[in-house]
């Protein structure tokens, strides 16, 4: 079993804050499918994919055609599972009804809309394309379109950004009743116009205790509002966690296409050249575009199952003893007690989960159990 | 004999022996100009050569042919300055007859001149002043003034100094002619019963015990069955030779002449630095005054940083100790570093370098509390009991008086730092004892100070204080009684016993204070709040508090993401190696120095 990642580095516009890897010019679209379909070839397996995921960039600049052609690649190159999860990024400003529906017709089943923000001033501090008005008919064309299980992605923390106008976002994106909503915490990455503003002292960032208040918010509403908080920054109804991120997050396969790619198999990961032109070149020489591999060794595994699991739906105990054989129980013993009074950390007897409260804190308890487990 | 002299270089610190002892080398072809590839080649460990001081006495022997031809075997031993390590230089003169005493022609005269001087007239040798670095431009300012503080001192006439440059060699022979001129041969008779004198013994993984002797009387031989006469142990001795830059074995010691033996000996505390050693089946009945025996002054506690590495920081502790006969350790335990040692040194210097050299040649990972002297408690059952952990203090209700260790410490610095010199020693407590004028703008000032005002800063401050110009020596007096109270620091309500101290009373309310804001500075701010206190019994003198983190939780972690957190999360561990938790309160090794830190 595993999830299937196909970056689309293509956008229309660079967002001030994003680093992965998308360029603006389109006019390689058709050549980079053609490269795409070749890289399936190089990377065959017989295992069953249960989640494909196209992200980016913006995988809606790729038009139906394309889209299908690709699909159908994948199709007849792995074996897919009958119930798959089929999750295609899109930019709310770039789609139409005809566009959604054949999009639909060649297999996606599920939508994620960068939405961020409902407010116009902080959408044009992001550098977002769309406005507000266009991811509440985002959202109704996905809906007329047939689509059940849509995510959209809510940003907080946002220089110029308060209490009220966070609520706001937040009420109006729960008005547009998504499926699923990630809401993120604006991270300034090394390398990103954000961050050279930031380092030139042009913005002021949220302090840390506004972010986490906006945090506290978020947490509260969207679970007030039946959304179950399944990892630090998602939330989804009833059955509709993202089963392709989950992948990421519970330590399983997966494996990625396209440039910048990071694909993970068999406790190996492996990255894909961070430029269109060197992955292309390589596909094309017939030879895996891979800038580098490394094979994890027992212990590296065990971190990142242990840190990957705490961020999300829990940390599994039987798998740690199993595996690794480590009683993670009696090993933070000396840690456990004070963070269940502080009511950050629940042990259901199968995980140790954070709470809430917990996930504000994830980074500092994580490091706490990976001193622990030495 | 008459052709062998015996003699040492003595000096305040970085007046330039080891330098004159390269150009000694280097004259005597002992070192050739090709093999002199560092600068105080004798400071062989990278410790002594990194920090451009002297921490180990170190002996050789040179072959030298006079002015008038005659063929002269010269033992010559280099002194550390460094007052922690006196003993050192002690020792050194009881195997020689004469001392080379070096003065820095820009310093002059300071505290460890004195004291190193005395310690020599003491033991009977002959003095070669050495006014050294006539080379530097500045010299000519001062010069004048220096010979005069010697010839003070000494009571000497000008032409017994000697005008030399260690670095560029003037006076290297005139200092050469005036060893075999004025210092007297040794004197001996290598018919008689042995009496060789133990001055110093170093560790060797191959050979055991490198035992170094002055031999008064008799003769050494390889195979001699010898006596150890204060320790009753007895050896068949291996190897007999002197020391070039390696040892060099001759086989033979006689009467008069600096050298080695080993024995298969194990352990350096099998030897007694100081013991006579004599022939089992002809002893001597006249065994040699042996030395004082040196105690450490200042103690703390050295922690493995994992708990699991205390055996390996034992073994380290024990090799190290092969090494260094001074340091003490003994096992004990806390509440916020697990088990460790509480170590015994000569001074702040000797500390620092242990520990150093723990991390370095031992690959301990290590963290330390702060050093502290020994208490004297008289309990109230009239017991006395030794406290060298300020945390093992006995109840106050136990307690009839604490007793400090006090110094008698001599400061010699320019006039017009007098008042700002008295200021810093009252406020450590100290009695100023004397006050003498070596020149009309150089005074010599005597204390009686608490050693536990010392450990802590003192010497910066002193230096910091005036321009560096001040220079300090000081001696243990004797044990004196003092309001003294225990300080505990309690974190989240828990006390924290590295953290405890034994302050004066009068100064307890600001010092507890002053450690408050301290810790506050050094804890990182945690998932919980810190409540950081300062008591006294049970009453609390100081409070503050460290907030906890409010947020700290990377928003987004997919595919690419992993690898670079998991080498974040590897790099942040590897920082918290040093970082105890004692409640759920993580404290780094700073903060177990915060009181170092503090004004
Ligand atoms: N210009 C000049 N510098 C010198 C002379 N002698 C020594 N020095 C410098 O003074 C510093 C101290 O020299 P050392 O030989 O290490 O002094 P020391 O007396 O052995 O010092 P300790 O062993 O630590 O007490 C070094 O930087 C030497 O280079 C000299 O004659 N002229
Ligand atoms: S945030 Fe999305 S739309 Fe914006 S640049 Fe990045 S990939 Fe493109
Ligand atoms: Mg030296």
């Amino acid at each position: 079993m595993f999830g299937l990642y196909l970056h689309i580095p293509f956008c229309e516009k660079k967002c001030s804050y994003c680093d992965f890897y998308s360029i603006e010019s389109t006019e390689h679209i058709h050549a980079f499918v053609r490269t795409l379909v070749q890289e399936i070839d190089l990377r065959s397996t017989s295992d069953i994919a249960t989640s494909v995921f196209f992200g980016g960039g913006t995988p809606s600049l790729l038009s139906p055609a394309d889209m299908a052609t690709i699909i159908s690649k994948l199709c007849n190159s792995y074996a897919i599972a009958e119930d798959a999860e089929w999750t295609m990024e899109c930019n709310p400003g770039t789609v139409t009804l005809e566009r959604l529906e054949a999009y639909r017709a060649s297999g996606i089943n599920r939508l994620s809309f960068g939405v961020q923000s409902f407010t116009a001033s902080e959408l044009m501090f992001l550098d977002r394309i769309h406005n507000a008005d266009e991811a509440d008919a985002a959202m109704s064309l996905a809906r007329a379109a047939g689509f059940d299980n849509v995510n959209m992605d809510l940003m907080f923390a946002v220089p110029g950004q308060t209490m009220e106008t966070l609520n706001y976002n937040l009420l109006r994106m729960l008005s547009l009743e998504p499926d699923h909503i990630s809401a993120y915490s604006l991270i300034y990455e090394h390398g990103t116009p954000l961050y050279a503003r930031l380092k030139k002292g042009l913005i002021t960032p949220q302090n840390e205790e506004v972010d986490a208040e906006m945090y506290a918010l978020v947490i509260a509403t969207l679970t007030a509002a039946g959304y179950e908080q399944y990892e630090v920054s998602n939330f989804a109804r009833t059955r509709k966690q993202c089963r392709h991120n989950l992948t990421y997050w519970h330590g399983d396969n997966y494996l990625a296409l396209g440039p910048s790619a990071h694909g993970y198999i068999d406790n190996t990961r492996y990255w894909n050249h961070r430029s269109l032109s060197a992955w292309t070149s390589k596909v094309h020489e017939g030879v895996l575009p891979e800038a580098n591999r490394e094979a994890l060794t027992p212990h590296e595994q065990l971190v990142e199952l242990l840190f990957l699991t705490l961020r999300a739906d829990g940390v599994p105990l039987a798998e740690f003893q199993s595996r690794f054989d480590i009683d993670l129980q009696s090993l933070l013993q000396p840690d456990l007690g004070h963070w269940f009074d502080a009511g950050f950390v629940i042990d259901n007897g199968i995980t140790l989960r954070l709470t809430g409260e917990g996930y504000r804190v994830c980074d500092e308890i994580t490091l706490k159990m990976i001193e622990r487990v030495g | 004999m008459q052709h062998y002299r015996n003699f040492c270089i003595i000096a305040h610190i970085d007046h330039g022996k080891s330098t004159l002892a390269d150009r000694l080398l280097e004259r005597t072809g002992r070192v050739s100009a090709r093999e002199m590839t560092m600068n105080q080649i004798l400071d062989d460990n990278p410790l002594e050569q990194e920090r451009g001081i002297t921490i180990k006495l170190h002996a050789i022997q040179m072959d030298y042919v006079s002015a008038s031809g005659e063929n002269f075997k010269l033992n010559l031993i280099d002194t550390p300055g460094h007052v922690d390590f006196s003993y050192e230089v002690s020792r050194s003169l009881s195997a020689c007859e004469g001392a080379l005493l070096v003065v820095d022609a820009t310093q002059g005269v300071e505290a460890q001149t004195i004291s190193n001087l005395f310690m020599a007239l003491e033991q009977g040798l002959e003095i070669i002043p050495v006014i050294n670095k006539i080379d530097l431009p500045s010299a000519v300012t001062t010069i004048d003034n220096v010979k005069k503080q010697v010839m003070d001192l000494l009571g000497c006439k000008e032409e017994d100094m000697i005008m030399a440059s260690a670095k560029t060699g003037i006076g290297v022979d005139e200092i050469l002619e005036a060893v075999i001129a004025r210092i007297p041969a040794p004197k001996g008779d290598p018919k008689a019963p042995l009496r060789a004198l133990i001055y110093d013994s170093i560790f060797d993984a191959y050979r055991g015990v490198v035992v170094n002797v002055r031999v008064f009387d008799g003769t050494l031989r390889e195979k001699d069955k010898v006596l150890f006469m204060v320790t009753g142990q007895s050896y068949e001795l291996d190897e007999v030779g002197v020391l070039y830059m390696q040892r060099k074995r001759t086989g033979i010691l006689e009467a008069g002449n600096v050298g080695y033996f080993t024995a298969a000996i194990r352990k350096l505390q099998d030897t007694k630095v100081g013991d006579t050693v004599t022939l089992l089946n002809n002893p001597t009945d006249n065994p040699i005054a042996g030395f004082r025996e040196v105690k450490p002054m200042v103690f703390s506690g050295i922690y493995p940083a994992e708990s699991d590495d205390f055996e390996d920081l034992r073994e380290a502790l024990g090799k190290l100790t092969l090494n260094d006969s001074a340091i003490s350790f003994e096992p004990e335990s806390s509440n916020a570093l697990g088990f460790g040692f509480r170590c015994g040194f000569l001074g702040l210097l000797h500390m620092e370098i242990v520990q150093e050299r723990l991390e370095r040649e031992f690959n301990q990972t290590i963290i330390t509390t702060v050093p502290n002297v020994r208490y004297k408690v008289i309990t109230t059952k009239n017991e006395v009991v030794w406290v060298d952990n300020p945390a093992q203090l006995p109840k106050t209700t136990m307690i009839n008086e604490i007793l400090e260790p006090y110094i008698r410490a001599q400061i010699i610095a320019p006039s017009e730092f007098v008042g700002t010199i008295m200021k810093l020693c009252m406020d450590r407590r100290g009695v100023m004892t004397g006050q003498t004028y070596l020149s009309a703008d150089r005074v010599d000032l005597t204390f009686n100070m608490p050693l536990g005002e010392v450990v802590f800063d003192f010497y910066d401050k002193l230096k910091s204080s005036t321009r560096g110009y001040a220079s300090l020596d000081y001696e243990y007096s004797d044990y004196e009684p003092g309001e003294l109270v225990l300080m505990d620091i309690l974190l989240n309500g828990e006390p924290v016993d590295a953290l405890s101290s034994i302050v004066h009373r009068q100064k307890a309310h600001e010092w507890g204070k002053k450690l408050c804001i301290k810790l506050k500075e050094l804890i990182p701010r945690q998932m919980f709040e810190v409540a950081i206190q300062a008591s006294i019994g049970s009453k609390v003198v100081a409070r503050e508090s460290i907030s906890a983190i409010r947020k700290n939780v990377l928003a987004k972690c997919y595919g690419g993401d992993i690898s670079r957190k998991r080498k974040l999360i590897e790099k942040q561990k590897e920082g918290k190696k040093r970082m105890k938790q004692v409640g759920r309160v993580e404290i780094p090794q700073e903060a177990f120095h915060a009181v170092l830190s503090i004004d």
